[in-house]
């Protein structure tokens, strides 16, 4: 079975460049599985969370939307940005989410500009997308030491 | 003190304060080169690799799936985006760019005949071409350093709409590749339409020491000339896909010029500095061949005077 040569950059970065097995994106029309001699394919990625499995192994990774484009089983990855599951700190993503919402609701409310609206509700959704892939790849990580205090 | 040495005293005091605002000049240009290169260096690969989508796309999709990807048959008009400093002291940062562009533009209207108009950026590029007498249709205010891409993203789009609205058929970008500290190369490049047969046309093509930016792979493309299967519609795809990276394109043109301009800053005001050293040096040998000779004078007055009383 061919490989597939894999690399995902942002504009600040090359994240990571490898050759793997089989890859799930997402895309605007919903998750889809690349495995080596697909067709050729471009497409326009959401925020949410690519899985790339190679030899057995799973590297989860989110993203905030970006584009993909598969060509003669080499899949370069152009994101706005990427980073590894196990890189993300929940309790920042979750403050993050929680400014998001936030803001949301009192634009909401004030009914500003239609742009901002959008800008808005975009960032939450990729706060989301990171703290999803963060809570759920928290499980494979060895848990931290903590003190835990008696109530 | 007699007049002569008094002059070449003036003369070393004033050489001096130049040396240090040129000194302090380079200092400031080299705090912003890093910052402008690492910037640089960083957009590279993605800049490189969207690009090569787009041309991957222009050659294996059909052109009626978007308007960008149209060929036309005539060219009326050129728009060019010229990117240029805002201040002076930079050697030959900004002549190199303006002249190539007023020579192109010059050879385009005598040879076939095209017009050109033009976008600035920078505002030496608007004075130069303002007294040369081309048309400027639009100036946008560049930043020392431009750092985030939705900065530039009303240049971009004034650009791509224009084009879509044919009002140019042909959409040129003429920026400054930072090759490295010492050497930049004014360039001019074509940005629409997006044509797939030119093929060493990459933005910031340069070696930075061990840092290669690595030819384009084109056994890659031979293999499957297929078209591209498109999620979720080749028209939703396009007509997102196709601003966002034209718009990294010129991005990527801005950055080069940013750390080209302030490489070549640097290096103006290094040389200044060693100018006006070595100008110190030369002036105080004359100062002191001058007081010496003061002396000596003065000391062959005495002796001569004494002569004359025994």
């Amino acid at each position: 079975m061919p490989k597939i040569k894999f690399k995902i950059v942002t504009p600040e970065k090359v994240v990571l460049e490898d050759e793997i097995d089989q890859i799930t994106l997402p895309t605007k029309m919903g998750e889809i599985t690349i495995l080596p001699n697909h067709i050729p394919l471009v497409s326009s990625l959401k925020p949410g969370e690519i899985l790339i499995k190679k030899e057995g192994r799973e590297i989860p990774m989110v993203t905030s939307g970006g584009f993909a484009e598969f060509t003669a089983n080499s899949l370069v990855i152009l994101a706005d940005t990427a980073e590894r599951a196990e890189e993300i700190d929940e309790a920042e993503a979750e403050e993050a989410r929680k400014r998001a919402e936030e803001l949301l609701q009192r634009k909401g409310k004030a009914t500003e500009e239609a742009i901002d609206y959008t800008a808005l509700a975009a960032k939450l959704e990729k706060e989301l997308a990171r703290l999803k892939v963060a809570r759920k790849y928290r499980r494979h990580r060895p848990p931290k030491p903590t003190i835990r205090l008696e109530e | 003190m007699p007049q002569a040495t008094r002059d070449i005293k003036r003369r070393i005091k004033s050489v001096r304060n130049t040396r240090k605002v040129t000194k302090a000049m380079e200092m400031v240009a080299a705090a912003k080169m890093r910052k402008a290169v690492s910037n640089v260096l960083a957009t590279r690969s993605y800049s490189r690799l969207a690009w090569e989508l787009v041309r991957n796309l222009a050659r294996r999709t059909d052109s009626q799936y978007h308007p960008l990807l149209e060929k036309r048959d005539q060219i009326k008009k050129i728009g060019m985006v010229l990117i240029t400093s805002n201040r002076g002291l930079c050697g030959g940062f900004n002549n190199q760019i303006i002249n190539r562009v007023a020579k192109y533009i010059r050879q385009q209207k005598e040879e076939v005949g095209i017009e050109a108009d033009l976008v600035i950026m920078g505002k030496k590029g608007r004075e130069a071409m303002f007294k040369q007498g081309h048309t400027v249709i639009a100036e946008f205010k560049k930043l020392d350093i431009t750092n985030m891409i939705h900065e530039i993203r009303p240049l971009s789009n004034l650009i791509i709409n224009d084009y879509l609205e044919r009002k140019y058929d042909k959409v040129m970008i003429a920026y400054t590749d930072f090759v490295s500290t010492l050497v930049q190369k004014p360039r001019i490049l074509e940005l629409l339409p997006i044509e797939s047969k030119v093929e060493d046309e990459y933005l910031g093509q340069a070696k930075i020491g061990d840092l290669k930016v690595e030819q384009p792979a084109e056994t890659k493309l031979q293999s499957t000339e297929l078209e591209y299967l498109f999620e979720p519609s080749p028209d939703e795809v396009l007509s997102e896909l196709f601003p966002r990276l034209l718009e990294m394109q010129i991005y990527q043109a801005i950055l080069e010029s940013d750390a080209s301009e302030h490489s070549s800053r640097m290096v103006a005001m290094r040389n200044a500095s060693d100018a006006a050293a070595d100008m110190i040096d030369d002036l105080t040998l004359m100062f002191n061949k001058a007081r010496q000779a003061l002396i000596t004078a003065e000391l062959a007055d005495i002796s001569g005077g004494r002569i004359a009383m025994e």
